[in-house]
């Protein structure tokens, strides 16, 4: 058992000695901006704690065999990035009311400095995020990461695809275009075909037994609210459990274990 | 997995693991070069492609013709596959729960140790299966035009007989088109496979004369189309015509 | 058989839990921890709760159908249909309004008894499978879907591809030599009138119960 430990203030661990033969504190302009950078995290880390988190996350082993196949997951995340910004700013100039919304975007293409490049990065990184996605759930798939002890992560992971596809389902409707239109009709009765519940499920989404008045801002509510929030909250979770279990090897690559250990088997056991 | 198994898989990741390299900085160089990637390919999209707006939303339209984003597409061919009425809510929520669930269970039936796909030969072909199986479904979706268009090739004998031949091929062919006929026949890849027989070789089973005939006094459902021929007799001929050179 | 267990004393004294004090039943650990569940399933419902219902209000409002004229009875014959243009939500524009087809009843072509709302036909242009526009093709006496394969005969029965019933109509009625269109409904396989459903619900069979009609929309009573 280890000692009991008294609490003790942390010493910075980001401030190094000093080099021998150096004078005792800062010198010139430079140093003292770099003391007080070095301070200033440190303060933070005092009360926070952090770096230890960070060190845990970053400096974590991936195993042998780590290939390109393993970035379909941060560049997935990073997708998701581009169209959280892109859509914070599309936001400021989108009017979410069925008599105003196609205006809106119009003047978002023709009028807004770099309108239609921002607009069309939200459109086309939507279909980047959705082939990512599904790459990235496919190398899972082949590799055979979903096994033990990764079952949680598949699992979330699933949910992730289902929210994605649910984003790229409430977002079609908002630039209200006759495309937008007619798929989220056909979209919203798919869900009435559902015995018992399926009525009340479509009414529930349309707000009403036609499209109408607030049809178009509660599509936007789940599109930028509730949805995001809950794949930015199930992606913190999903990342946790790679960093906690670590990423999976490629499937082809075998254990040896080091030269010292390896006459030590046990006889019977191949 | 059992418990030997998996005390297995948990001291060869060990040792993989130890002869690993940090994540910081080496998948992180990585992940960042992939991210720029990903960034290039949306901004070259973006500027290739742009943001182009459909006409305004109209829902008095009867002539517009929906179709989903392209990833959507796979979805939309099982709607148009799955035809008896019965089976409706098989095709909208049945087949895709179904899917969901079984994705959302995967690691739960499938338990074995052996990770290498070419050893798990269930998995590995279902899966391969599945990828065909959406691809195919989503080419279909996406050259599914509408029941009030048709376009095929003027058949090598047609072309033959010169100018007035073909012209007489094509303005057929527009007459069968806004007539509805590929709302229940199938012409080539047009149209819908049902409830009425397959024209595209239809010339080759029926002369013209049968073909007149049937049009005049077809079977149920059918309808009869003698308003046309006693209207405008000339795009009747067309018609007849156009159906009697598909061989 | 083993020995009959000695039931348990009520008195957590006797039952030797820890914390336990003369003349208790539950300790007063458990009390905290119900309490203090209680207190916070309270408190997130008082949040929840009327979030939802807020969400959910919709679906119990009954809507209005004011009925609307949309010409007068020399515009319609009863050999074809005619398109015109309906406002089914009020206030949202363009976006609230829909086409309608509208004929004549014909004693050739209807086979449902005549009432006080059917002396004109008008039918509803979304598919009955999932609700795209269709259209009717003069040529073919069809109505047509452009999605997923759906074909209607002239009185809107499905004449083929997968729409679950007949396209839904419109109660009609004449004021005045102008014909007035009313609240929509839906009609199963015989064209018997049902509450309005939405696309994809079918109404024959236990259909009707599978899929049961919503207060926001009614049928006209004892029609």
């Amino acid at each position: 058992m280890a000692k009991i430990k008294l609490p003790a203030p942390p010493s910075n661990p980001l401030v190094s000695p000093k080099r021998p033969g150096k004078k005792y504190g800062p010198s010139g302009p430079l140093e003292h901006a770099e003391e007080g950078a070095v301070s200033a995290v440190g303060w933070i880390d005092e009360r926070t704690s952090l770096s230890g988190g960070l060190r845990w996350m970053m400096f974590r082993k991936v195993p042998k065999g780590t290939n390109w196949f393993y970035t379909l997951g941060s560049s997935t995340m990073f997708a998701f990035l581009s169209q959280a910004v892109t859509g914070v700013f599309l936001a400021m100039y989108y009017d979410p009311s069925a008599t105003r919304a196609y205006q809106s975007i119009q003047f978002i293409n023709n009028e807004v400095f770099l309108g239609e490049f921002v607009h069309a990065m939200h459109r086309w990184g939507s279909s980047v995020m959705v082939i990512l996605i599904f790459l990235h759930m496919g190398r899972t798939f082949f590799f055979g990461a979903y096994k033990y002890p990764r079952e949680l992560n598949w699992v979330i992971g699933v949910a992730l695809l289902v929210m994605t596809m649910t984003m790229s389902f409430s977002g079609y409707l908002l630039p209200f275009d006759q495309r937008s239109y007619w798929a989220t009709i056909v979209g919203v009765n798919i869900n009435g075909t559902g015995p018992l519940v399926g009525p009340y499920l479509s009414e529930f989404l349309r707000a009403g037994p036609y499209f109408g008045a607030t049809t178009l801002s509660r599509f936007y509510a789940i599109h930028m609210l509730l949805v995001p929030g809950a794949i930015a909250a199930l992606m913190g979770f999903h990342l946790y459990l790679v960093a906690k279990l670590g990423t999976t090897a490629p499937p082809w690559i075998r254990a040896k274990a080091p030269e010292a250990l390896r006459e030590e088997k046990i006889p019977g056991d191949s | 997995m059992n418990k030997k198994q998996k005390e297995q898989y948990l001291r060869d990741y060990g040792t993989l693991k130890a002869q690993g390299k940090p994540f910081f900085p080496y998948a992180v160089a990585k992940d960042s070069a992939m991210a720029v990637i990903v960034m290039i390919v949306i901004i070259t999209m973006s500027i290739l492609l742009g943001a182009e707006l459909g006409p305004k939303a109209d829902p008095t339209s009867t002539t517009y013709t929906p179709r989903p984003e392209w990833y959507f597409f796979f979805l939309f061919e099982l709607l148009r596959v799955i035809k008896p009425p019965a089976l409706v809510p098989l095709a909208t929520i049945g087949v895709p729960t179904i899917c969901l669930i079984l994705l959302f269970l995967l690691p739960f039936y499938d338990r074995g140790p052996e990770r290498r796909p070419e050893r798990r030969p269930i998995a590995t072909t279902a899966g391969i299966f599945v990828v065909f199986a959406i691809g195919y479904l989503t080419y279909l979706g996406a050259a599914a035009g509408p029941p009030t268009e048709i376009d095929i090739p003027v058949p090598a004998n047609v072309r033959t007989q010169g100018t007035t031949a073909v012209a007489n091929f094509k303005a057929g062919e527009q007459v069968v088109a806004q007539s509805g006929c590929a709302a229940c026949h199938k012409f080539g890849e047009n149209g819908n496979s049902g409830p009425g027989p397959s024209l595209t070789r239809v010339g080759a089973r029926l002369p013209a004369q049968a073909i007149q005939r049937t049009l005049i006094n077809p079977t149920a459902p059918m309808p009869s189309f003698s308003s046309l021929s006693e209207e405008s007799p000339k795009q009747f001929q067309q018609m007849v015509g156009f159906l009697a050179a598909l061989k | 058989m083993a020995e009959r267990k000695e039931p348990k004393s009520k008195y957590t004294l006797d039952r030797q839990t820890p914390g336990a004090f003369e003349g208790e039943t539950v300790t007063r650990r458990r009390v905290m921890v119900v309490a203090g569940q209680a207190a916070g399933g309270v408190a997130a419902a008082a949040f929840v709760l009327p979030a939802l219902g807020f969400a959910m209000g919709p679906i119990f409002e009954k809507q209005d159908q004011p009925w609307q004229s949309v010409g007068k009875v020399d515009e319609f014959t009863d050999e074809s249909y005619v398109p015109r243009t309906i406002t089914l939500v009020e206030g949202i524009g363009d976006a609230g309004k829909s086409t309608v087809y509208i004929r004549k009843y014909n004693p050739d072509l209807d086979t449902e008894p005549r009432d006080e709302y059917n002396s004109y036909i008008a039918i509803s242009t979304l598919c009955m499978h999932l609700g795209c526009p269709v259209r009717f093709t003069a040529a073919a006496q069809r109505f047509i879907c452009p999605c997923h394969g759906g074909v209607y005969d002239i009185v809107g029965k499905v004449n083929g591809g997968p729409p679950v019933r007949p396209l839904d109509r419109f109660y009609t009625r004449l004021v005045n030599n102008a014909v007035l269109i009313g609240p929509r409904f839906s009609v199963n396989s015989e064209l018997r009138r049902f509450s309005p459903r939405d696309p994809g619900e079918p109404l024959d069979g236990v259909g009707q119960y599978l899929y049961p009609s919503r207060p926001s929309m009614r049928k006209i009573q004892g029609t």
